[in-house]
């Protein structure tokens, strides 16, 4: 039997370990700590300490960022298996992982790389959700990546391709909505076609972050997923229209790189909670 | 088909001398160079800096701008194989050795060796000590079959230079200063709890140590350590290990019976 | 002939007797500074290592020529290596042989 991703419906928010002290300090106003997963996979030591102290206060999801479900080559077995391991141990209220490959041959290459959108992948990436699913014994989340290029090959939508992997698989879908503005933008196409397209009533946690301006061979702007900033004012626009129609949504603030003092990101998560805040009552009323 | 796409992309991340793959598009008909070039980027500066943070006394000791750059050449050669990072870097150590532009600091591959000895430490596998007063009721009859289990973070790193000393003033631990002394020290990286700690072993000690790692009897590994030092000191070395919390367990063989 | 030193049951009996006594006194049993509880309970956070971004900044790190060919190494250590003078030579860690 498959254990269902069920998240509570509030803002959570990216585990960094330098923020232990203050987050156990006080009885935090979140609903739940995500972690990634490979961070978690040592024998031992204060990864481990940290995470059951967490894990005994928080609903937790594990998020991996290593597995390159979207690779046309087999899963590796072994990391699979390290999953599993590390659900069975913590018992994650969500486990999710990226439409993205990481992994070609040997070697890993520590980001998460595009996939052209065909018949062909899509078969393939459902193939890989099965396969994790069936090993982990639990529903897996798929969330939407942050690309810089399209593939001249692509015939399918990727919001059209998430809704067929999830029709196929049963898998739930994880909205990034940062990743919707990154490659909207990135793409000169608009954010609100690509949600009308989403199956969001699929959706069982959204992510938030923050990404860094660039600009492509044209000078056209070449927004870069880096986890290193705010969330923008136009990402928590499109966030509120999301859950103004799917009602509150499990919520993270992901900040992993030029990470501030605890009370910044929490700031950040207090406002997705009163975003949320608003639309339960709305629901409610 | 995607595949042969994938592995042009996947061969060109590490390669800035490769064209940008074919088979990639964007919505524009400007070149692709920069959109490429943010995978590329994201690649060797993930990397780069995890290596920055798996070995941050070996950067002090070189400065950013030289340890990135020898960071890159290593990680264009030896990319992970592996999606744990944790692991990345085993192997830089023995990188910098072979590394000419490091001739000059015959010691900073050990030191390396000793901040890689660290992270292995930090994720290793929990155990606890044994209580002296456990170690205490082993029979004095019983001690040349004994055979100490050591905690399972504890590691030694051998150097013909000052490691622990260049470690610890690179570090935080001890002010920047002269070394007064300049000799080999031998490191002994554990974390018998959950704070990792780094001692400078006594003459002797590293084979000692090294024997009871490798499953040999305290009998075995005490001959051995005073093969390697004269004046090596059993008393002092052990009461280092149950000391530090690193004797985790024991093992008791039947006396061997003697050979006529 | 045979110098190589032995080990007897009895060196191996005073010695751990004379260990354990040694353990038990406080400099041993205590020789690391006291952290606060907080550390000993759940360990000195090291960063971790795998995150879903890089990160931006040194935007040429992924397609700049690696420019470690034969010889060629325009980079010079410029951390604590000059700043700590050691008895081999003042200004620099390397032991001058």
């Amino acid at each position: 039997m498959s254990i269902e991703s069920r998240l509570p419906a509030r803002a959570g928010v990216g585990f960094k370990p330098v923020h232990f002290r203050d987050i156990v300090a006080a009885v935090q106003p979140l609903g739940f700590f995500e972690v990634h997963a490979e961070n978690y996979m040592g024998a031992g030591g204060p990864p481990h300490a940290q995470l059951s102290k967490l894990r005994a206060d928080y609903a937790l999801s594990i998020h991996g960022v290593g597995l390159s479900i979207g690779s046309p080559r087999p899963l590796d077995r072994a990391h699979l298996a390290r999953l599993k391991a590390l659900c069975d141990r913590y018992q994650p209220e969500s486990f999710s992982e990226h439409l993205a490959w990481s992994s070609h041959g040997e070697v890993y290459y520590n980001d998460l790389l595009p996939l052209p959108y065909t018949e062909e992948t899509l078969a393939r990436v459902s193939e890989h959700v099965d396969e994790v699913q069936n090993t982990l014994g639990r529903q897996m989340l798929l969330e939407n990546p942050s690309t810089y290029l399209m593939f001249a090959e692509s015939t399918i939508p990727e919001a059209e391709f998430l809704r067929a992997v999830s029709d196929r698989t049963g898998c739930g879908l994880l909205l990034d909505v940062n990743n919707v503005f990154v490659s909207a933008t990135n793409h000169g196409a608009d954010a609100l076609d690509y949600l009308a397209r989403f199956p969001l009533e699929r959706v069982k946690e959204i992510h938030l972050g923050g990404h860094d301006e660039q600009a492509d061979d044209a000078g056209a702007p070449l927004l870069i997923d880096a986890h290193q900033a705010p969330v923008v004012e136009p990402v928590w626009a499109l966030y509120a229209h999301v859950i103004a129609r799917t009602g509150p949504v499990a919520t993270l603030i992901e900040w992993d790189n030029d990470v501030p003092e605890w009370p910044r990101v929490l700031a950040e998560a207090q406002r997705a909670n009163a975003i949320l805040g608003t639309a339960g009552s709305a629901k409610a009323a | 088909m995607f595949a042969p796409v994938q592995s042009a992309f996947a061969a060109a991340l590490l390669d800035p001398e490769r064209p940008v793959p074919a088979g990639l598009s964007t919505h524009t008909a400007a070149p692709l160079n920069k959109r490429f070039a943010a995978y590329r980027n994201n690649v060797v500066v993930g990397l780069v800096n995890a290596l920055g943070t798996r070995f941050p006394a070996t950067q002090r000791i070189v400065g950013e701008e030289f340890f990135r750059a020898m960071a890159r050449v290593f990680v264009t050669a030896h990319p992970p194989r592996s999606p744990l990072l944790m692991t990345y870097g085993d192997d830089f150590p023995d990188f910098i050795a072979g590394f000419p532009p490091t001739a000059e600091m015959p010691y900073l591959a050990d030191v390396a060796r000793l901040e890689a000895a660290r992270t292995r430490a930090y994720h290793a596998a929990d155990a606890a000590p044994l209580a002296p007063e456990e170690i205490a009721c082993l029979k004095s009859d019983s001690l040349q079959g004994l055979r100490f289990l050591l905690h399972p973070s504890a590691q030694v790193v051998r150097s013909a230079h000052p490691i622990v000393t260049l470690w610890a003033m690179n570090s935080g631990e001890r002010e920047l200063g002269p070394v007064e002394d300049w000799r080999p020290e031998d490191a002994l990286i554990a974390r018998p709890r959950l704070e990792v700690e780094v001692r400078a072993l006594p003459v002797g000690g590293a084979a000692f140590i090294v024997q009871l790692l490798a499953g040999q009897t305290l009998e075995e590994a005490a001959t051995a350590a005073l093969a390697d030092a004269g004046d090596f000191d059993l008393a002092r070395n052990l009461a280092g290990l149950i000391g530090a919390g690193l004797i985790t367990g024991f093992a008791i063989e039947e006396p061997r019976k003697e050979l006529p | 002939m045979n110098v190589r030193k032995q080990i007897t049951a009895a060196t191996l009996a005073s010695s751990l007797a004379a260990a354990l006594a040694m353990a038990a006194a406080p400099a041993v049993a205590a020789p690391k500074p006291m952290r606060a509880d907080m550390d000993k309970c759940y360990g000195i956070a090291l960063k971790a290592d795998n995150d879903c971004a890089a990160g931006p900044g040194t935007t040429c790190a992924g397609t700049a020529r690696v420019d470690y060919q034969g010889n060629s190494w325009k980079y010079v250590a410029k951390g604590t290596c000059t700043q700590i003078p050691t008895p081999k030579g003042p200004g620099s860690l390397t032991q001058k042989a």
